[in-house]
């Protein structure tokens, strides 16, 4: 009993936080990412399906409803912080070590905080969300 | 016995060198994959911030929005779409080695747990297909 470690372990809480991003992430862009790039990208512009964004009227109709742009914030800006790490260790493996240090971290999870900052201006005054 | 030191000290001093050439990763098809996952988040970001890009012009009135309908847009979602089934399945699979679980004190085998991923994907696909159609005109 006389021998308890003087060392506190403290939790890895950076560590979690960018893991979990990254894995939720990757998540998102592999489960909601497909269906929108062959409706909205493919199947719309050729015409072979009505869909929401062809129209202005139901497209903002739509981006004015608060659970689609709380959707649409997550489908958008999550994934960002999984591309950051796959694209930064791309880099290591193509020959670039700089990509490891932590003035590249900055510059990759950084860019990812951006667009999560681009999307909020971007989502909340388009089609703003009226209260009754 | 002294050369035996020479080469030892030599070794000793010598930095390291990782032995990773340029164009690794075209030597095996197994390393070129690993490569294309990796790669798949640059057409996946680059889809997106067109998605936010279509937002953004909703906001500039009825008279500023029209639909995208190029055949180079059609093409860049071609190919977006081949990267980015490219990431679903790869990524979803991987649930079967990550997650663990215990049913009535049985390991839910793997299998199981990746059929789960890809029930959720097509789940998931339906309903919002289902909402991105249903609601255009």
């Amino acid at each position: 009993m006389s021998a308890k470690p003087k060392a506190v372990q403290k939790p890895a809480l950076a560590h979690l936080f960018w893991w979990f991003m990254f894995s939720q992430g990757g998540l998102f862009a592999a489960v909601l990412l497909p269906v929108h790039i062959v409706v909205q990208g493919i199947l719309g512009p050729l015409g072979i399906v009505p869909v929401v964004d062809r129209h202005y009227d139901t497209w903002i109709s739509i981006l004015g409803n608060p659970i689609v742009k709380l959707y649409l914030f997550v489908l958008i800006s999550l994934p960002f912080f999984h591309f950051a790490h796959r694209l930064r260790y791309l880099l290591v493996d193509l020959g670039v070590p700089a990509a490891k240090t932590v003035p590249a971290q900055v510059v990759f999870y950084g860019a990812a905080v951006v667009v999560t900052v681009l999307s909020i201006y971007v989502l909340l005054p388009t089609a703003p969300i009226s209260l009754g | 016995m002294s050369a035996e030191t020479e080469t030892s000290s030599r070794v000793a001093t010598r930095t390291y060198k990782p032995a990773m050439r340029a164009g690794w990763w075209l030597r095996k098809g197994h390393y070129f994959w690993y490569m294309v996952r990796e790669f798949t988040a640059l057409p996946l970001a680059l889809w997106l911030l067109w998605l936010l890009y279509e937002i953004q012009r909703a906001g500039r009135g009825p008279s500023g929005y029209y639909p995208p309908s190029s055949t180079p847009f059609v093409v860049f979602s071609v190919i977006c779409l081949v990267f980015a089934l490219y990431h679903s399945i790869t990524f979803l699979r991987l649930a079967g080695v990550i997650l663990h679980f215990k049913v009535m004190d049985k390991p839910v085998p793997s299998g199981l747990v990746v059929a789960s991923q890809f029930g959720a994907w097509l789940v998931a696909s339906i309903v919002i297909g289902a909402v991105l159609i249903g609601f255009g005109r």
